[in-house]
Order: structure tokens, then sequence, then C-alpha cells
């Protein structure tokens, strides 16, 4: 994949929001009569892109010491610059990129909750890994929602890659296994589990979950695993409890921040990095196969700020 | 469950417990909390703003600093304000006059149109109409089969023609087949779309124009954030929605998002989705939602329980009780009962501002908050003497044998009752008063 194209198409799904906090940005200084107003509209910005209040006030504090009128007659860039500067220092506690290993078999599993987009997800991934010759066998772990194993189905087929039968109503946990045994006589490198969407407050689901792994551990403890949990940009504060939630349960390996083509900023990352260590991998925005990004923090300030 | 705010609220609370009377910084400060938690629960930025203006204004309208409770009535305020703002009472649907009634859902992806589709209809059935489910998601891989299946699990009827047909035209088929076949209220699911993509809006656009639609419904995640109000905007303004349908409140989402889009489009939300059953679907209740935006309806609920349980005057005799340290044990038993027809003391201890971060210190697993125990504890204070009672300090060994021959207990027994007497006295002069942590 070029590096610079994926930039390029992610800054380009990314255009209107980027633009618009260009113009906030500049909004707050030409507009701001003093250090309070404009301390206060900082904290309005932050706070409409999901940054949730922890983070929002930290960074608000930041900025508390500055001389204002300084940083006017220096214009926005400079400003730009130190908020770039600390929101990269949230972000990029842990850099850690999505890929798979070469010489053993890899299995990613899509966590999240309903709607999250873990099916669209799982088929993006595949859809790349193919590009890259990987063999891939798809899993379809979501036997509970109606039609949930159709929809990945023909995604599977868009993507050319194979998934492997089974029925609705099936146990997830046997059905990842027959995926796993199939996958090791097959000589697979990679296997995909898409999994049926759970609120993190359903017990019962989050140990159905956690049976899943340990099904997973046990059939294949020679195997990489990545445990990727799908976040909607568009949900609020609630997605750091979804998180916490399942990095408790099963130990999250990454995160997949999804449907970022829309106008929500998706800043509900910085307050889940404010909370935990789990890195965000990857950035899904688009309802095509080949709109999956890989997530680098930098790029990601960048083009919000840009 | 115990929120963010009661605990807030409680901390602010023992730092101005002694002070009587609270002045504007600590109605400040209060107002500061209430900002957090709004904002914590995914109220819009702007609403919050425009809340806590107006809240601030009755605060000083009504003059709560020099109310005996101000913190308690600020809670009340606050929580009438939300319950008045997002509508006082709940919206059901509209019915056409002459069937069929055509309802459509709409949204963004993964809100769960789909699911909610299926819902509405079988709360029509419920209600003895005839629903007719039409599947127009014809982007989606599977959305027409996720429905049919849904549908035919709940016996209700699908209507689709594949997803070779425009929705428009789907929508129109499914029209005239209603009428040979008698259904009165058709639910059309549309695909999920973002509010940007104009080929999508025009789509329904289109169909708001050709057919005659009694009820819009937008279809919204219960966690949504921030963004909720654009997305909403762009909906009603395109195609004017006429209610909202809040989903997935089964989570623990506050739901901040109900406030906001109730404030900025001033739509009413007429349902809930508490769940992936069938029947997991309720009518929305605005009393509900405003103290789960709060997050703190065990306050509410304790302030009215306590409300019932103690009367003004009872309540400034065992304040001075405890102030000039003569609680003793008629009136530790009083509380108990008082307390056993409020909640289980765990309970209490619980919802109390200032109470919970007592409650490791001693062990109310113990305290009289089963029956059994508040028996023995009457049975045990109903052998002591007037005396014994007024003054517990002298209760030595033989008194205690022969209390615990009258009352049918063990020593041991008794001794735990005297330990919990004591803590709970301790904790009294060094915890909060009892005026401060507001039985008033």
């Amino acid at each position: 994949m070029k590096i610079k194209n994926i930039l390029f198409q992610f800054k380009e799904g990314l255009y209107k929001s980027r633009i618009e906090l260009a113009n906030k940005l500049g909004f707050l200084f030409t507009h701001s009569k003093d250090k309070s107003e404009f301390l206060e509209k900082l904290e309005e910005l932050l706070i409409l892109s999901d940054l949730g209040t922890t983070a929002t006030m930290e960074i608000v504090d930041e900025f508390k010491q500055i001389n204002f009128k300084e940083y006017q007659e220096n214009n926005f860039i400079f400003f730009k610059e130190k908020l770039k500067g600390v929101l990269i220092n949230i972000l990029n506690s842990t850099a850690s990129d999505f890929k798979v290993d070469e010489d053993r078999l890899n299995i990613i599993i899509l966590v999240g909750v309903n709607g999250s987009g873990k099916t669209s997800v799982a088929s993006k991934i595949a859809y790349r890994l193919k590009n890259m010759n990987k063999d891939i066998l798809l899993i379809p772990a979501d036997t509970f929602r109606a039609a949930a194993i159709q929809q990945l189905k023909i995604l599977a087929d868009k993507a050319g890659v194979e998934m492997m039968n089974t029925k609705e109503g099936a146990d997830p946990a046997s059905v990842v296994y027959d995926g796993l045994s199939a996958a090791r006589v097959r000589k697979k490198n990679v296997v995909i589990i898409d999994t049926a969407g759970r609120l993190h407050t359903k017990i019962n689901l989050m140990s159905e979950l956690e049976k899943i792994k340990r099904v997973i551990l046990k059939e294949a403890n020679n195997s990489s695993l990545e445990i990727l949990q799908t976040i909607d940009a568009t949900i609020g504060q609630n997605a750091i409890a979804q998180a916490k939630s399942f990095h408790e349960s099963l130990g999250v390996t990454g995160i997949a921040l999804t449907k970022m083509d829309g106008t929500a900023k998706g800043g509900i990352v910085i307050a889940i990095k404010k909370n935990m260590d789990i890195p965000v991998k990857l950035i899904s925005c688009g309802e095509k196969l080949n709109d999956l990004y890989n997530f680098e923090a930098d790029k990601f300030i960048e083009a919000l700020l840009d | 469950m115990f929120s963010n705010l009661t605990g807030k609220f409680s901390a602010i609370f023992n730092r101005i417990r002694n002070k009587g009377k609270i002045n504007e910084n600590d109605i400040k400060n209060c107002l500061h909390e209430i900002r957090i938690a709004l904002l914590e629960a995914d109220v819009n930025y702007k609403v919050v703003k425009e809340f806590i203006d107006s809240l601030h204004d009755r605060i000083q309208q009504e003059k709560i600093s020099e109310s005996l409770a101000p913190t308690q009535q600020i809670i009340k305020i606050v929580n009438e304000e939300i319950i008045k703002t997002l509508g006082s009472k709940q919206n059901n649907i509209k019915m056409n006059s002459e069937p069929p009634t055509i309802i459509m859902l709409v949204g963004l992806q993964g809100t769960g149109k789909t699911t909610t589709a299926v819902k509405l209809a079988n709360y029509f059935k419920k209600q003895g109409h005839q629903p007719l489910l039409i599947a127009t998601d014809i982007y989606r891989p599977a959305a027409i089969e996720q429905l049919q299946v849904f549908g035919e699990k709940s016996n209700l009827p699908v209507f689709s023609i594949g997803r070779n047909e425009s929705p428009i035209n789907i929508i129109k088929a499914a029209i005239k087949y209603s009428f040979k076949s008698n259904y009165d209220v058709l639910i059309i699911d549309t695909a999920g779309r973002l509010h940007i993509d104009n080929d999508l809006m025009n789509e329904l656009q289109e169909i708001d124009k050709n057919v005659s639609l009694q009820e819009k419904l937008l279809i919204v995640d219960a966690m949504a954030g921030q963004d909720a109000v654009n997305s909403a905007k762009v909906f009603c303004d395109k195609i004017g929605i006429s209610g909202v349908i809040l989903t997935k409140l089964d989570g623990d989402a506050r739901g901040g998002v109900a406030l906001s889009l109730k404030k900025v489009l001033g739509v009413p939300i007429k349902f809930i989705g508490i769940g992936e059953k069938v029947d997991n679907f309720q009518l929305y209740y605005p009393e509900r939602m405003a103290s789960r935006i709060l997050g703190m309806g065990d306050v509410l609920t304790l302030i009215e329980k306590v409300e019932t349980a103690y009367n003004e005057n009872e309540l400034k005799k065992i304040d001075k009780k405890i102030k000039s340290q003569d609680f003793d044990l008629n009136d530790f038993y009083l509380q108990l009962k008082k307390m056993k027809n409020i909640g289980s003391v765990e309970q209490i201890m619980d919802m109390v501002p200032g109470f919970n971060h007592l409650r490791n210190k001693i062990d109310i697993t113990k305290l009289g908050d089963r029956e059994g125990e508040l028996k023995k504890i009457e049975a045990i204070i109903g052998s002591m003497t007037v005396e014994e009672r007024e003054n517990p300090s002298i209760i030595n060994g033989s008194r205690r044998k022969r209390i615990s021959g009258g009352s049918g207990t063990t020593l041991s027994e008794i001794n735990k009752l005297l330990k919990q007497y004591y803590q709970i006295k301790e904790m009294f002069k060094k915890g909060p008063k009892l005026k401060n942590f507001s039985f008033n």
C-alpha cells in the first residue's frame, strides 16, 4: 500500500472536520477579546469534539499559563503547534501498528457494542490482507443477529475472501473452535473472527466472549492474537466505559475507530487514551472495502488541525 | 448504582456542611459539578451552557442559599428543569384517521433502525393493529434478510421485492399491497446514512415528497456524542422529523443526547429501545430519563422517601441529641426502624451524599437491614431498663447476662449491638451532622 495515497485519502475523509477546525482555531484567536474568553472557546471546541471533560480540562489548564497577548501576536500557528504537541503526547504513549506476522497463524477478533461496525471492519481487514497475498479465513461468530452471517458472506465474496459456513443460532465458541481447526488444516495465514455486537454491561454476553478467547488460547497458543475493539466515532463518553469493560474482560490489543467519514471528530479516542493504554490501530471511514487506514497519531492530529 | 455526580456532590457537601448556609461560591461549585455531569452524559456543550445559565437564575430567584438544605434543593431544581426541557408528557404515535398510517424510520448507520422497526411493528400488533414492515435498505448487505428473519421470528409480515428496485418504488408497491391485505400501519425501514451524504438524503426527500408519511422517526443511539445534534439537525432540515426513538438504553449510557435533541430540535422522544428482544421496547418517560442523565436517581428517590418517613420536628429532636452527644439506644432503635422503612441501611449509606465514604468503616451488613436482625435488636433493647437505654455505658457484664436471658439472645449478640451503637455514635461525632446529610 502506498502510504502517501493512504494519507491523502485519510485526509480527504477528514476534509470537512479539518476545515471546520482550522477555521475554528483561527476564530478562537481573532474573536477572543481576552484570555478567559479564549479559554472558554477552546474548552467548547474540545468538548464538542468528544474529548470529554477530563482531557479537556487538562488541556485547557495547560493554556491557562500562556501569555495570551504574545500568542495572539504570533498568530494562531504558534498556538496550534502547542495544542498539537499536547494532543500527540496523550495519543502517543504507546505507538503500535496493526500488522500480521509472517511465520505463524494470525488471529484477529473483532469485538464491540452493537452497531459499531465490526462486520464492516472485519471485511475491510480481510480485503487489505488479501491484497497483501495472505490466505484468509473469515469466521462468522455472530450467530445471534438475524442475517449477520449472510451480511459477512456477501462482504467476504466482494473481498474475494473465504468465509467458513455456519448456522444462525450456533454456539459462537464452537464456531470459533471449528474455524480454527479448519484454518490449521488448510494452513491459513490469517483468521478473522466477527463476533456479535454486545453492550459491555451484559455480563452473560461478555463471558461468552471470554469463553471464545479461552478457546482461541487453547486451540492456537502459537499464533498471534489481535483483539480489536471497534469504537464508533459518533459515540460520546460512554465509549470510555465500553473500552474499559471490553479491556477488563478480554485484554483488548487495539482499537479500530469507525464511522470517521461523518462530522463526528473522533476525539473520544483521546478521552479513551487518557483513561487506559490501548493503542488506536485502525481508522475506518467509508462504506468501500478499501476505506480502512492505519492510525497514526501525528497524522491524525495533523489532519484534524491542518 | 452509584454515580459520579452523587460522589462529587457529597464532596462539596462535606466542604460546606459546617457553614449552615451556603454562599454564592458554593452554588458556583454545585453548578460546576452539574455542568460536568451533563457534559459527561454527552449533553451538547451549547445546551449545557444555556441550561446552567437558566439554572443559576432560578437558584438566585428562589433564594436557595437561605433554605435549610440547599444542596438538596439544587438537585431538585436541576431535576425539575431537566424534566421540563425533556417534555412533561409522553408522546405516542399519531394514527392517521384513514388507514394506513405510514411511519418511516431514518438515521445514521448502526443506530438500530432494523431492530427498532420490528419492535415498533410488534408494539402495534399488541395494540390490535395489522402492521406491515417494508424493507427498503437496498444498500447494506443482507439488511433486507435481517428484517425478514427478525420479522418472521416475531410473527410480523415483511414486504420486500428485493434490492433491485428503488426505495420509493418498493414503498409504492407496499402501499398497494397493504390495501389488498388490510394492513393499517406501515413501517418503513430505511438504509442507514450519513447526514452529509447528499444522494441518500435526497432519496429520503423524494420519499417524503411522494408518500404521505404520518411519522418520520429519527433513530438515535443513546450513547451518541456531541455530534448527534449536528446530524439530527440535518435530518430535521431535510425531511422534518416528527419524533425520536432512543436505542440501546439497556447499557449504561446516560443518554444526554435526549436532552440535546429535545432542546435543539424541539422534537419529542417517543419510544426507547432497551434490549435485543422484540418486546424490549417502551414508551418514553421524561422523568426517568432526567435522573438517568444526571446519574442520581438514587438521591432523588432517597429525598422523596426520607421526606415521607421523617417529619421536621422529629428531625430537630434527633439533630439536637446528636449534637449534644446524648444519642442513646432509644434513638438508635428508632433510627434503625425508620431506616428500615426507607431501605436497607446499606442502601441508605450508599444513597446519602457524605455517608458513602463512611460505609467501609463499619460493618453495615449487620446493621439491622434484615427483618430478623431488627427483631433481635428490638428484643434486646426491650429487655433493658430505661436507665440502661438512656445511658448504655452502665451496661456491665451482669446486666448483659440479664438482658441476654430476658431477650433470648446470646451475649455476643448483645455485645455486637452495643458495638454498633458506639460505632454509629462515634460516626456522628466525627462525620456529617444529621442536619447536613439532610433528612430535612
